[in-house]
């Protein structure tokens, strides 16, 4: 019995399953994969940040794992649906692995010993795996699976050689599939993409020419635990190539071709710039070609990342689709003919090529969408109601990232919270029955006892073991001062094994626990929370990373490791000893939100919150709600935005939880997460102070109005917006022209404005549709720079340029000259292919001005202390993964706030603020961590220089008996230690890291009396920079 | 930077041509890039995209005669434009005003020899069954099995005859029960069609639908990639269908059924080229090729375009007809790879890849001797 089943354990389905577990649901996360993770998982790094992939990826598959309201069940696949809205029953069928789940550690031994080399279908088949494997090496759950197919034994009844060696008795042969029947409420369909297979059309000679891949296959053999181990190698000789060519578009943007899509995959030009900008990190000297035809830089931050790429030495972008030519005999080098404007055609030697191959629907999506009852697009996605993209044909069934059409990460996440927000708003009756909090035994008052440190090392399987003596370092560290237990651990982090831990803890009286293990980057809540459960104050934890520090980099000299080894682990105990614990708080939550903006995402988000149970203000600078919607009045797709606009009002007025205030601004805000104290000032009234546990800003944008093209000079010259508006009051200046011309592009991708606005190629196609609807005689030239018309607007490009609307690609640096001409105007433009000007007549000229921020988004981000990216749009917390949240605890973010965006879009971003909002909304109290900073007020000297240092203004004066002191607020202390740097006195010190500690350690490296005391004193500064940097880094995110 | 303005009436006209499609273009340059023309010199199909487009399209030069309908660009365009038809759309809007610019000038004439004589090269119409002289081969009859429809090369050309006669020698020898139209028979016209005169096309599909009705013929069997595709997809424009096969396909067919035996030896390799209008046109690859393989003693050996993206002779869309400097002729190029391919004979099934290779074959060293023989020519060795 459960909440909420969701379908696809990628990315999406994640980062659904822990908002959902999160706000008081019970969660099944169910994967046909034997590991959590999907796609994302096998992607080297992220663009634009740059982020690994897995690094990011990875903590969150253990985050799940560990969350008493996530069942996981991989290798599992849906086998029937049964029932309605609130009371599905799904039955589920377990896959066998052949292991049994419980026992297996993941040590590896049975892959050693398997006889049997198969694809390694994680590493797109470039390197081999076994029939008995783990899926990849940070996999959730991670345990092998039997791959029945070549397994010697399923298949012939010979060899056992894994089950001899399995020292957990893990394995059985005689599993059979599993039936599992679950009840739930609601079902999320998360379950991603598949790439398009180039073989299909055969025609860029992948499969046949060995050094032609995908770009999937490339994202591997740029990875470091990829099938070259991070060495770009190509697959014919496994040599380094140095002139590497990408070919854009493959299996999209292909109206005619019999096995492509005509859908723009909308992620291939990101992905292949980072793609290149990676490789040339690899090899600078490294020649790279992307052959392209528009450049689709449409999201944030994405037009300066297609300009560093395309700035870069040695990297041209041209633009032609392409033909492989040949494979050329001896050196595999593949051909490329592609089409110059000046030069005209030209064959072009490569050693490797990319194919940027698309995003298609999940293989067997037919068979899916049967199995729960809902409709496909005709492209085989998910059909989706634009009004609420979330929303499949089937009630109670939603549907998150690329299944609802090609999607990047940061939506994949926002409408996986999107999820969750309307999951609760069906399930919000039955919030709270099923999960259930984690209980610990009282905290052990260990302030009188004697220091009683226990040391585990673990081998990590072999990852550590193989190269470290494990023993001599357990014999070692029980010599060590103040330790009075050391024990080894074949896996510490497997269940068994933490139990022991926790065990030794209770029965040993230990008071510190040192574990010479991983990182703690992934690894720590885990065995902080080991220690919680034998009793023991989280804080008294420390790790010994002897594996990424250690037996990862010195695999070839042993011994010198295992003295390495015994060096971290001294210096670890020795800062453990002055180890202390550390309260976490927990405050109260202000179950009230607040939403400033109401435009379309303030309100959707407003109504979404109210319908899961919380108070909502919502807080509107002008007379009326609705925002910039008010000035849109249908979309491409065909959506009749005013009507939806106007019942979404009347829902919000109706609604007896949501309090409007427009005419109203903010003038100051106090307080932290779940306790906010806003002022708000609404015109004829007095300012009011209101409380609120959380925040989301949709303060939304407006359209630039430009300074060129006679705009605002000859009342033939419009905006976008002027146009629709004009079009739907059927103005006969609009409806009787006879030539119309757009400019794309008016006032961004330019040097003050350095961002694509996103939405104006659609919006100048929509209208241009629209005109042609109403006067098909009407002759529409659109110039633009590159036609971004991403994902399924792709078919309208199309669909424009079969009502003979024309399109004219301009350069920058050649605009195109608006010219009054008798009664109308005269537009020239020049047209790159014809290498001539086309002389244009206009009764109109409309001009797709760009999206900028609003003129509020300053006040607000200053009074919410939120950052703005260069160009004036909020800055969220990390691009990629918490694309709605900000690095402020308690606010969030949607809309045109966040950077230009169609309807669809903010809509789906506005449910996905308010899944974030709600997390903290529907529970009762939020934890601040203990490790954060504190004053010593005697040594402050009142400079300030803390508080100039704080980025998220945790610090503050306040006034004491002996004067102005600093005082830190430690819920908003993110522990990053940057005042402890810039204090002049020493007064103000970060809990966890104290000089003592950190000196114990310090000295703790430096004291050993031997030859290598050189080389000892010089490596503990990485520990000490990681001890420190970490903090750092985890507000950085 | 010169300057112009859109041409609005003869964008009109273009599309009223069969140009429509051209409007698709979003200028991806992909026809450029495997376009064979590009092999030779400069030629920009995009360029002639973008043209008409606008309704720039310059009739008094040779750039719209150059497409040689080879069919590359239309199976490789995204957008869904159809080059050739709307290629042919431009070349009407040329022949409308009589204007054949430079090497196109000899169309005239075979527009005149079409038009008095069904035939494009200059025979008397009363000669067209001059070929069968001396051989086994009959007037056609309504009661018998096949129509075999020769064509202009067929029954004209010197070279092209012996292709003819090796037919005749081959159904002959699997006691096929066919005939001729002689006289009656007139050129197909896809030829004619693709430079834009539409009209005389019409006249030479109603001159043959009346002939193939008077005889009373269902099935007919043809030895030109060109008469196939016009008959097939074409000539049902004029609501006929008459059962079309192709020779190599038909001469498969006796093999398999046993009505034909390949007895001889042939020791040699052989590299198969595929027509145009045979394989990107009508889709026929595999059979001519199990054909081959089935001789025994022949080696086959594929070149490097084959299949899908083989290398046009030059000959089509009127081509055939027009003169082409020796440097800018594909075919050149079509059997430098055969030589490369390691081949002693370049066999095919088209008469104007027969006759572009023969010609080309001939600039060869001597110690590269390549035999340009129509598949027909091995198949009559080998019984």
């Amino acid at each position: 019995m459960g909440d909420v089943l969701v379908v696809g354990g990628g990315i999406s389905g994640i980062q659904a399953a822990l908002d959902m577990a999160d706000s008081g649901f019970r969660v099944y996360l169910v994967d046909k994969s034997p590991a959590l993770g999907g796609k994302m998982a096998q992607l080297d790094k992220t663009f634009p940040t740059g982020d690994c992939s897995m690094c990011i990826e990875s903590p969150k598959f253990i985050e799940c794992a560990r969350n008493p309201n996530i069942e996981i069940l991989t290798y599992t696949e849906v086998d029937r649906v049964e029932g309605e809205a609130g009371d599905f029953k799904v039955t589920l069928i377990k896959k066998p692995r052949y292991i049994i789940e419980e026992k297996c550690t993941g040590c590896n031994i049975c892959v050693d010993y398997c006889p049997v080399k198969i694809p390694d279908t994680f590493n797109q088949n470039l390197s081999s795996s076994k029939a008995v494997h783990i899926h990849f090496s940070q996999a959730e759950p991670l345990v092998t699976y039997v791959d029945p197919e070549t397994c010697l034994y399923l298949k012939e009844g010979k060899c056992q050689a894994c089950v001899n060696v399995c020292k957990a008795k893990a394995f059985d042969f005689h599993q059979k599939p599993e039936k599992v029947e679950v009840e739930v409420g609601a079902i999320l369909l998360s379950p991603g993409f598949d790439t398009f297979d180039p073989k299909l059309r055969n025609d860029f000679g992948y499969g046949i020419m060995e050094n032609v891949v995908t770009s999937l296959d490339f994202e591997r053999i740029l990875c470091a635990t990829g099938p070259y181990e991070g060495e770009v190698r190509r697959p014919s000789d496994k040599k380094h190539p140095h002139k590497i060519a990408w070919i854009q578009c493959v299996g999209s943007r292909q109206a005619n071709l019999e096995g492509g899509n005509s859908y723009c995959s909308a992620v291939c030009c990101a992905y292949t710039q980072k793609q290149v900008i990676l490789a040339k990190d690899h090899d600078a000297g490294l020649n790279a070609t992307i052959f392209h035809n528009d450049i689709r830089a449409f999201s944030k931050d994405f037009e300066r990342f297609y300009q560093r790429a395309e700035k870069l030495p040695e990297v041209n972008f041209i633009r032609s689709y392409v033909t492989v030519g040949r494979e050329i005999e001896e050196s595999k080098n593949v051909t490329i003919r592609y089409s110059t404007l000046d030069e005209g055609v030209k064959e072009e030697e490569f050693d490797l090529v990319v194919l940027s191959v698309g995003l298609n629907p999940p293989k067997d999506v037919e068979g899916l969408a049967k199995k729960f009852g809902i409709e496909l697009n005709e492209h085989g996605f998910c059909k989706i109601n634009p009004k609420n993209p979330i929303e499949t044909t089937r009630k109670g069934v939603f549907v998150s990232g690329a299944f609802q059409g090609p999607l990047d990460i940061p939506e994949s996440v926002v409408t996986a919270s999107g999820a969750d927000a309307l999951c609760g708003e069906l399930l919000n009756y039955r919030r709270h029955r099923l999960s259930r909090d984690r209980v610990y035994p009282p905290e052990r008052d260990v302030s009188e006892e004697e220091l009683k440190i226990g040391v585990v090392v673990c081998h990590c399987g072999a990852n550590i073991g193989r190269t470290v003596d494990i023993p001599a370092l357990v014999e070692y560290a029980s010599t060590l001062e103040g330790v009075s237990w050391a024990g080894e651990n074949l896996f510490a982090c497997s269940t068994e094994n933490a139990k022991q831990i926790s065990d030794a803890i209770v029965e040993k009286g230990l008071n510190r626990v040192v574990l010479a293990a991983c990182t703690p980057r992934t690894h720590e809540p885990l065995f902080r929370d080991t220690c919680r459960e034998a009793g023991l104050n989280q804080y008294f934890f420390e790790f010994a990373n002897i594996r990424e520090h250690c037996s990862w980099v010195h695999s070839r000299e042993k011994e010198a490791a295992t003295e390495k080894a015994k060096d971290i682990i001294r210096m670890s105990v020795a800062r453990a000893a002055h180890l202390e614990p550390l309260e976490e708080f927990e405050l109260p939550v202000n179950k009230t939100a607040m939403v400033i903006g109401g435009g379309l995402a303030g309100m959707t988000s407003a109504l979404n919150m109210a319908q899961q149970g919380f108070e909502v203000y919502l807080i509107e600078k002008d007379a009326d709600l609705g925002g910039m919607a008010r000035k849109i009045h249908y979309t491409l797709e065909g959506m009749d935005v005013q009507e939806h606009l106007n019942a979404l009002i009347r829902k919000v007025y109706q609604h007896p939880l949501i309090r409007v205030a427009t005419d109203s601004t903010i003038t100051e805000v106090t307080g932290y997460v779940g306790n906010y104290t806003t002022t708000v000032n609404t015109a004829g009234r007095k300012p009011r102070k209101i409380k609120h546990g959380i925040a989301v800003i949709a303060t939304g944008a407006q359209e630039h109005r430009p300074t060129e093209y006679h705009y605002g000079e000859n009342d033939r010259v419009l905006t976008q917006l002027e146009l629709e508006g004009e079009i739907s009051s059927q103005n006969e200046k609009v409806t009787g022209a006879q030539s119309l011309v757009m400019v794309q592009c008016v006032g961004c991708r330019q040097e003050d404005r350095n961002y694509c606005s996103r939405v104006c190629c659609g919006q100048a196609i929509k209208n241009a549709l629209k005109l042609k609807e109403i006067n098909p005689a009407i002759d529409i030239h659109i110039l633009f720079r590159d036609m971004r018309t991403y994902g399924f607007k792709e078919d309208f490009y199309r669909e424009a340029a079969s009502k003979d609307i024309k399109f004219i690609r301009y350069e920058p640096q050649d605009k195109p000259q608006v010219d009054a001409a008798g009664d109308g105007l005269q537009v020239t433009v020049a047209d790159p292919v014809l290498g001539q000007r086309l002389e244009l007549e206009a009764d109109l000229v409309v001009l797709s001005a760009a999206v900028i921020p609003a003129e509020s988004a300053q006040d607000v981000g200053r009074f919410f202390k939120l950052a703005l990216n260069p160009d004036g749009f909020f800055q969220e917390a990390h691009v990629k993964l918490r694309p709605v949240d900000f690095a402020a605890d308690g606010v969030f973010l949607c809309g045109t706030a966040h950077y230009p965006k169609h309807i669809s879009e903010t809509i789906s971003q506005a449910y996905g603020a308010a899944g974030r909002a709600v997390v903290i909304l529907s529970g009762e109290s939020v934890t601040a961590s203990g490790s954060v900073c504190d004053v010593k007020e005697d040594n402050c000297v009142s400079c300030g220089a803390c508080i100039t240092a704080c980025k998220y203004g945790a610090i503050e004066f306040h006034e004491t008996p002996k004067g102005k002191k600093a005082r830190v607020e430690a819920v908003l202390c993110k522990g990053d230690g940057l005042c402890n740097a810039k204090c002049p006195t020493g007064a103000i010190y970060l809990k966890h890291y104290t000089d003592e500690e950190i000196f114990a350690q310090i000295d703790g490296a430096v004291e050993r009396p031997t030859c290598q005391m050189n080389q000892a004193a010089k490596r503990p500064t990485c520990q000490i920079e990681q001890a420190v940097e970490q903090p750092t880094c985890e507000a950085a995110c | 930077m010169e300057t112009v303005a859109p041409f609005k009436e003869i964008i009109d006209v273009i599309k009223e041509n069969g140009g429509d499609s051209f409007k698709y273009c979003y200028q991806c340059g992909r026809c450029d890039a495997v376009c064979p023309w590009n092999r030779v010199q400069n030629f920009s199909m995009r360029k002639i995209v973008r043209q008409a487009t606008f309704g720039l399209t310059e009739i008094d030069n040779e750039g719209i005669w150059r497409c040689s309908t080879c069919g590359t660009c239309p199976t490789n365009c995204p957008r869904g434009v159809n080059q050739i038809e709307a290629g042919v759309a431009l070349r009407k809007l040329a022949a409308e005003y009589d204007v054949y610019p430079g090497h196109v000038a000899p169309v005239r004439n075979v527009v005149a020899s079409l038009t008095s004589e069904g035939n494009s090269l200059g025979g008397d119409r009363d000669k067209r069954a001059e070929w069968a002289k001396g051989l086994p081969v009959k007037t056609f009859t309504e009661d018998m099995e096949v129509l075999y429809f020769t064509g202009c090369y067929l029954s004209y050309d010197p070279r092209m005859k012996e292709v003819a006669a090796a037919t005749a020698k081959i159904l002959n020898k699997a006691g096929v029960d066919f005939g001729i139209l002689g006289s009656r028979e007139s050129c197909c016209g896809e030829s004619i069609r693709k430079t834009g005169n539409e009209e005389l096309f019409k006249r030479l599909a109603k001159e043959n639908i009346k002939a193939f009705i008077d005889h009373g013929v269902k099935k007919v069997l043809v030895s030109s990639p060109h008469c196939y595709h016009s008959f097939k997809n074409e000539y049902p424009e004029f609501m006929v269908n008459f059962e079309v096969v192709f020779i190599s396909e038909y001469i498969a067919e006796l093999v398999n059924e046993g009505r034909l035996q390949l007895t001889g030896e042939y020791e040699k390799k052989v590299t198969y080229h595929d027509p145009c209008y045979l394989g990107r046109h009508n889709g026929i690859y595999d059979k001519p090729r199990e054909l081959l393989t089935k001789v025994s003693g022949l080696e086959l050996r594929e070149m490097a375009d084959s299949r899908e993206n083989s290398l046009c002779c030059g000959g089509g869309g009127g081509r055939i007809w027009m003169e082409t400097p020796k440097e800018e002729r594909f075919s050149g190029l079509r059997v430098r790879q055969a030589v490369d391919a390691g081949a002693e004979v370049l066999v095919t099934s088209c008469p104007y890849c027969i006759t572009n290779f023969t010609d080309s074959s001939l600039d060869l060293d001597e110690s590269e001797a390549l035999q340009i023989k129509d598949i027909t020519e091995i198949i009559q060795e080998v019984i």
